[in-house]
């Protein structure tokens, strides 16, 4: 006698697991993360624990070590700069400017950037400071 | 005469190109979003409005202490090189005094950063930034 074998179908593999997967990891990217304009050079921030919550938005200034300059990750020149600040201020004159200055580059370019902002009109200047968890 | 009709199957959707989407997506946050944590200092607020000229009374009953940073980056508060705890043990005592903060152009960010931080730990509100300006 021959027995007839069962034919035997693949097993069934869902995507939806997978789908779910890469949802949750998606939506979890999209909130945790924070999208900003990369300075062309290496910025460390000074640490602090006096700091306040960083909101998003605005434009942010980069200083590196040397004292060299960059607006939203371009580099440029104090004078364009200052420009391109006074444009965006006709724009929206609540202009949020942040400053991400290495903590090891020198307040002679730090502090007078400040003061020049504040002559162009700028009334929301904040310096970003990562927390010393030490 | 009965006529037969044809089975219709069911649109069949495939969930391939979406998973394709969610994964360059995913991919797309991965690479292009940075995870520091950051903080901020505000420097210049709504308010602080720019008059140089505007004189001083000084009979407000405020007492102003002054703290300078010289080219290493070290706080002298009252002719001493202080620590930043030695300094906010210092200021605990005189919470609703104005601090002046003179640092050298010479001194980095993270030394007025770490006077900053001193005078907040001790409660102090009422502070200020201040620098000479060349002579013309």
């Amino acid at each position: 006698m021959k027995l007839k074998l069962r034919k035997k179908s693949p097993p069934q593999e869902t995507i939806v697991s997978l789908i779910d997967v890469v949802f949750f990891l998606l939506v979890f990217f999209m909130l945790v993360g924070r999208m900003d304009a990369t300075s062309p050079f290496n910025v460390t921030p000074p640490e602090s624990l006096a700091g306040e919550d960083l909101p998003s938005g605005g434009t942010t200034v980069a200083i590196g070590i040397n004292g060299q300059l960059a607006l939203d990750g371009t580099t440029i020149s104090e004078a364009g700069l200052l420009q391109s600040i006074a444009r965006q201020l006709t724009a929206n004159p609540d202009l949020f400017v942040r400053i991400n200055a290495d903590g090891q580059s020198r307040l002679q370019k730090l502090l007078p950037l400040v003061s020049k902002l504040e002559q162009e009109g700028v009334r929301n200047v904040v310096l970003v400071v990562t927390p010393n968890l030490q | 005469m009965r006529i037969a009709r044809r089975n219709r199957n069911s649109a069949l959707i495939t969930l391939t190109p979406l998973v394709d989407v969610m994964l360059i997506l995913l991919v797309f946050f991965m690479v292009t979003s940075t995870y520091l944590d950051l903080d901020m200092i505000p420097m210049v607020e709504k308010g602080d409005e720019l008059n140089p000229t505007a004189p001083s009374t000084g009979t407000d009953g405020i007492t102003t202490l002054l703290i300078s940073i010289n080219a290493a980056g070290e706080a002298r508060f009252q002719g001493r090189t202080v620590t930043a705890s030695a300094l906010a043990e210092a200021l605990r005592a005189q919470p609703d005094a104005q601090v002046l903060i003179l640092p050298s152009g010479f001194a980095n960010v993270q030394g007025l950063v770490e006077v900053i931080e001193a005078a907040t730990v001790a409660g102090i509100t009422n502070l200020r930034v201040v620098r000479l300006k060349a002579a013309q």
